[in-house]
C-alpha cells in the first residue's frame, strides 16, 4: 500500500471521525538522510452532562477536535535541519475546558558541529543537570512545548569536558514570550580505577538568568501598587539560578546530588492572604518576592536481581517561570523531578502528586528483587509534605510477580494512598483522600500468537465525618484484553463507581449515581501501521506527566488514531 | 482499511451529533426615544472589565474582591460586569436562580476561553505575553492602568426611561465620535443589562458547601444588542453623533433598583478592542 493510498483511506475515515495518524519515513539521497513522522490525534465528543462531559465548546457545538504534528529532519554536509508543522483544530489539549485552533511551523532548527564547536539555532530542547534550573522540553499529552527559540553554542574542552551557553526566548504556541532566558553549564566526566573496581564521576555547574520585559514588569508594578504597604515589594527584572550537580558511580552504586539556588524572584502564591480595605481577608493569587532553593539527591544500588533506590528532595520558593503571571503548567523555565511512583494501572494512577514549586519535602524509596526471572517483588514508599510538615501525599505500593511455565504470568499487589485534595486540586475543606487498592493482572498465552489478559482493581476510599466516601468514593475496575499477534488487540474495560462518594454525580432521582465508565479499544497493527479506535467514558481526574498535573474534565466520546511508519 | 472505514461509519452514525445552536436575536425595531444629541462633556477614558466567573468556582470570590478594590480605586473610570459562564457556571441544584445565561456563554466563546479562573478580559485587548484576551487576576491592574492612559476615541451617553408599573425600560444610547472611526474596518455597539447585589449560592474557600448569602456584584443578565454587538452603520467620522434606542421588559426576579445599563463601543475584524464604556442606572 503506498503512502498516497493510505493517506486517502485515512482521510476517508477521518472525514467521518476525527483522524489521527503517525507516519514515519526516511530516505537516503546523495549521502543525506531525510526522516520524518506525522502524529495526529482526534476526538469525537459525545455530550454526557451526567458525568460532567459538557459545557465545553467541543461538547456543546464543535463535536470534533484534532491535533497533528509533522516532523521532518534532514542531515547532510554535516548539518542537521529540522522542521515541524503543528496543527490544532478545536483541540482540547492546550486548555481542557477550552478550544484551541491554530496551525503553523511549530519548530525549526539548524545544527552543525564545526571541529570542537557545536552550533544550534532555532527552537531548541535542552536541559542543565536534572532540569532543576533549566529544562526546555516537550510533552504532548499536556501540550507543554517549552522550546527555547534562540541560539546555543557548545565547545569541547577536552575529551570528557564540555561547556555550553545559550540565549533565547520561550515558545508560546505559535508565539514567543517576551522575557529573555540565557544560561550556560560546564559538564565533565572523570573515571578512576581499573576494570571491575571502577569509579566514575560526572560533575557539572550551571547558571540561568531570566530578564523580564517592560510590559510584564509594568503589569507586576500595577498589581503590587494595589497591595497594602506590608504586602508591597520591589519586583526584580533579573533572576539568576545556580546549580551544582554530580553523579558518582562505584560498582553497583550510583549517587546523584544536586543543589540549586535562585536569587530573588517575583513569585505568585495561589494561597496568598489579602486584607481588604474593609479589613476582611480573602485568599487568592498573591505576588511576593523571595529567593529559592532545591536540594535533590538519589542513591541507587543494583546487583544481580536486586535494585534499591532512595531519593529525597526539598523545595522552597522554586517556581521558575518566564513571568510570574503565567499559570498552571505554562511558561515553566525549569522542571522539578516528581517524587512518587509513576503508576500505570487505571485505579492506582487515579491520584497523583503534582510537584509543589513553592514548598515541598519529599522522600521516596524503591526496592525490587527478582529471583531466577520467576518471582519478582517491588515495594515503593513515598512521603511528601509541605515545609510546615502538613501531609500532601503518602503512598505504599507493593507488587508481586510470578511466571509459571511460559504460558502464565501473575501479578498482584496492594496500594495504600493519602492524597491532599485541598492542595493538589484547590478543593476547599476536602479531607485527605484515603485509598486502599488491591489489584491483579493475569496473562495467559494460548499459543505463540494468541493471549488473553485480565486486570482487576478495587479502590476502597475512606469516609469523612458524615460517612460519605472521599471524593468519588469506591471504584471497581475490570479489563479483558485479547491479543492476536502481531495484528489485533481488543480491550474491554469498565470502571464502576460501586460506592459513590461526596463528589459523585447526582442523577435525576436526586441520589448519588453508581455510574459505569466503560471503554472499548481496538488496536490493529499491519506491518508498521498501527490503528486504534476507542469508545471512552472517563471520569474527571488529575492527569500528570512527570510531576506536572492538571485537572481534566470528564471525557465521553470516540477517539481514533492511526500510526503508520514505512 | 475498508472494514475499518465501515466500522467507523457505523460507530459515528450510531451516536447523535447533537449541537447546541447559537441564539438568534433579530434587530428589534424600537421607536426612537432619543432627544436631539448634545455634546457630551466631562467624560474621561472609561475601561471595560468583563469578569468571567461561576458559582462553583472556589477561587472566584477572591477575584471578585480584587475587582471591587480596583473599582474603589478607579471609580467611574472602570465599568465592570461579571459574566457567569464557562465550566464553573452551572448552578447548584439548591441555587435560587441561575446566573448563567446562554448569551453570557456566547460572549465567553466570542472573547475566548481562559486557562483558569478567576479571569477577566480588559477592554477585549490582547496584552503582550498574554495567551489570549483572558487575563489572570495578577494581570488586571496593569492592563487597566495601561488602558486608562489613552484618550477616548468616542464618548457615550446613556439615557434610561424606566416605567415601574409595566417594568419596561427604554434606553437611548448616544455616541459622540472624538476621532475618525471610519478608518476602522467596522465599529460595534454592545448594550448590556446588569443587576447588582444578587444574593445566591457561591462556593468559597471557607467551606466545602456553597455560601447561600454570597452577594454577587454587577451580574450580567441580558444583552440588548446581539451578544457580539450591533454593527454601527451610521457615519462615524470625527464629531458625528450616532443614536440608538433599545427597549426591554425587566423580568420579575430582577430588582429594578439594582439594575443598570452598560454600553460600550468596540471594533470588529482582527481586533475586538473596546474604545469606551459607560454605565448608567435610573
Amino acid at each position: 500500500m503506498d503512502l498516497l493510498q493510505i493517506f486517502r483511506k485515512t482521510l476517508t475515515a477521518g472525514a467521518l471521525l476525527v483522524f489521527g495518524t503517525v507516519i514515519s519515513f526516511s530516505q537516503n539521497n546523495n549521502g543525506g538522510t531525510l526522516s520524518g513522522n506525522l502524529e495526529a490525534n482526534g476526538n469525537f465528543f459525545i455530550r454526557d452532562s451526567l458525568i460532567g462531559a459538557a459545557n465545553t465548546p467541543q461538547y456543546d457545538r464543535q463535536l470534533y477536535g484534532a491535533d497533528a504534528w509533522l516532523n521532518l529532519s534532514y542531515n547532510n554536509w554535516g548539518f542537521d535541519f529540522g522542521l515541524r508543522f503543528d496543527l490544532f483544530n478545536n483541540s482540547n489539549l492546550l486548555n481542557p475546558t477550552g478550544s484551541f485552533t491554530g496551525e503553523g511551523i511549530g519548530r525549526w532548527y539548524v545544527h552543525k558541529k564545526v571541529d570542537k564547536f557545536d552550533i544550534s539555532v532555532g527552537y531548541l530542547y535542552d536541559q542543565i543537570g536534572s532540569g532543576i534550573i533549566f529544562r526546555a522540553f516537550e510533552q504532548r499529552p499536556l501540550l507543554i512545548d517549552n522550546a527555547l527559540y534562540g541560539a546555543r553554542l557548545a565547545y569541547d574542552l577536552g575529551e570528557n569536558w564540555q561547556i555550553k551557553g545559550f540565549t533565547g526566548r520561550q515558545k508560546q504556541q505559535f508565539d514567543i514570550y517576551e522575557p529573555v532566558i540565557k544560561g550556560g553549564a560546564i559538564d565533565g566526566y572523570l573515571s578512576f580505577g581499573e576494570e571491575g573496581r571502577f569509579w566514575a564521576m560526572a560533575p557539572g555547574l550551571g547558571v540561568v538568568n531570566r530578564t523580564l520585559d517592560d510590559p510584564s514588569m509594568n503589569s507586576i508594578v500595577a498589581t503590587v501598587n494595589t497591595y497594602t504597604a506590608e504586602d508591597a515589594f520591589v519586583p526584580v527584572y533579573n533572576t539568576y539560578a545556580f546549580s551544582a550537580y554530580n553523579t558518582l558511580s562505584a560498582g553497583p552504586w550510583t549517587w546523584y546530588v544536586e543543589a540549586a539556588y535562585k536569587t530573588d524572584d517575583n513569585l505568585s502564591d495561589p494561597f496568598g492572604e489579602f486584607v481588604l480595605s474593609d479589613s476582611s481577608v480573602v485568599v487568592g493569587d498573591k505576588l511576593y518576592k523571595a529567593p529559592g532553593t532545591v536540594f535533590y539527591s538519589s542513591l541507587s544500588y543494583a546487583k544481580s536481581g536486586l535494585g534499591i533506590s532512595v531519593e529525597g528532595k526539598r523545595t522552597e520558593n522554586f517556581d521558575f517561570r518566564v513571568r510570574p503571571q503565567e499559570q498552571l503548567n505554562r511558561g515553566l523555565v525549569n522542571f522539578l523531578p516528581p517524587m512518587a511512583r509513576v503508576n500505570t494501572y487505571r485505579m492506582t494512577a487515579r491520584y497523583n502528586a503534582a510537584t509543589q514549586f513553592l514548598g515541598e519535602m519529599a522522600v521516596q524509596a524503591d526496592i525490587r528483587y527478582n529471583y531466577k526471572r520467576k518471582f519478582g517483588v517491588n515495594v515503593n514508599v513515598s512521603n511528601i509534605t509541605d515545609l510546615d510538615n502538613n501531609l500532601l501525599y503518602r503512598e505504599l505500593y507493593t507488587e508481586l510477580t510470578y511466571k509459571y511455565k511460559r504460558t502464565w504470568q501473575f501479578l498482584a499487589g496492594l496500594q495504600i494512598q493519602r492524597y491532599n485534595q485541598e492542595v493538589f486540586e484547590f478543593k476547599p475543606d476536602a479531607p485527605i483522600v484515603e485509598t486502599v487498592t488491591p489489584y491483579f493482572d493475569i496473562l495467559y498465552k494460548f499459543s505463540r500468537r494468541k493471549s488473553i489478559r485480565f486486570e482487576g482493581q478495587y479502590m476502597i476510599a475512606g469516609k469523612d465525618d458524615k460517612g460519605e466516601g472521599h471524593d468519588y468514593g469506591s471504584w471497581l475496575f475490570g479489563l479483558v484484553e485479547f491479543s492476536i499477534a502481531p495484528s489485533w488487540t481488543f480491550t474491554v474495560s469498565d470502571m464502576y463507581n460501586i460506592d459513590p462518594g461526596k463528589a459523585s454525580p447526582i442523577d435525576d432521582s436526586g441520589e448519588k449515581a453508581a455510574l459505569h465508565y466503560p471503554r472499548f479499544d481496538v488496536f490493529y497493527t499491519h506491518g508498521a501501521n498501527r490503528f486504534s479506535l476507542s469508545y471512552i467514558k472517563q471520569v474527571e481526574g488529575v492527569v500528570c506527566t512527570g510531576g506536572i498535573c492538571r485537572l481534566e474534565p470528564a471525557f465521553s466520546g470516540v477517539r481514533f488514531t492511526v500510526n503508520s511508519s514505512f | 482499511m475498508k472494514r475499518l472505514s465501515t466500522l467507523l461509519a457505523i460507530v459515528v452514525l450510531s451516536f447523535g451529533c447533537e449541537e447546541i445552536p447559537p441564539v438568534i436575536t433579530p434587530v428589534m425595531q424600537v421607536e426612537s426615544i432619543c432627544d436631539e444629541p448634545a455634546p457630551i462633556t466631562d467624560q474621561q477614558r472609561q475601561v471595560l472589565v468583563e469578569e468571567f466567573t461561576g458559582v462553583r468556582c472556589v477561587n472566584c470570590p477572591a477575584g471578585s474582591a480584587a475587582l471591587e478594590e480596583l473599582i474603589g480605586q478607579h471609580g467611574d473610570q472602570l465599568v465592570a460586569v461579571s459574566i457567569h459562564a464557562g465550566s464553573f457556571a452551572p448552578p447548584y441544584p439548591e441555587s435560587f436562580d441561575t446566573l448563567r445565561t446562554a448569551k453570557g456563554e456566547e460572549i465567553l466563546s466570542f472573547v475566548g476561553e481562559p486557562l483558569g479562573y478567576p479571569t477577566a478580559v480588559v477592554n477585549r485587548k490582547k496584552f503582550p505575553g498574554g495567551f489570549n484576551l483572558q487575563l489572570p487576576r495578577n494581570g488586571w491592574p496593569g492592563a487597566i492602568e495601561q488602558e486608562l492612559q489613552e484618550d477616548p476615541r468616542v464618548l457615550i451617553d446613556i439615557k434610561n426611561n424606566y416605567d415601574e408599573a409595566t417594568r419596561e425600560l427604554e434606553t437611548c444610547v448616544t455616541l459622540q465620535m472624538m476621532d475618525d472611526l471610519s478608518v476602522e474596518e467596522s465599529v460595534f455597539l454592545t448594550v448590556m443589562l446588569l443587576e447588582n447585589n444578587v444574593v445566591d449560592l457561591q462556593l468559597t474557600p471557607e467551606s466545602s458547601e456553597p455560601d447561600p448569602n454570597y452577594v454577587h456584584k454587577h451580574v450580567f443578565r441580558d444583552v440588548l444588542t446581539s451578544a457580539a454587538g450591533n454593527l454601527i452603520q451610521d457615519e462615524v467620522t470625527a464629531g458625528s453623533f450616532v443614536q440608538q434606542s433599545f427597549a426591554i421588559t425587566l423580568k420579575e426576579k430582577y430588582k429594578a433598583d439594582d439594575c443598570s445599563i452598560i454600553a460600550f463601543v468596540h471594533l470588529g475584524g482582527d481586533t475586538k478592542v473596546v474604545l469606551q464604556a459607560e454605565k448608567e442606572g435610573w
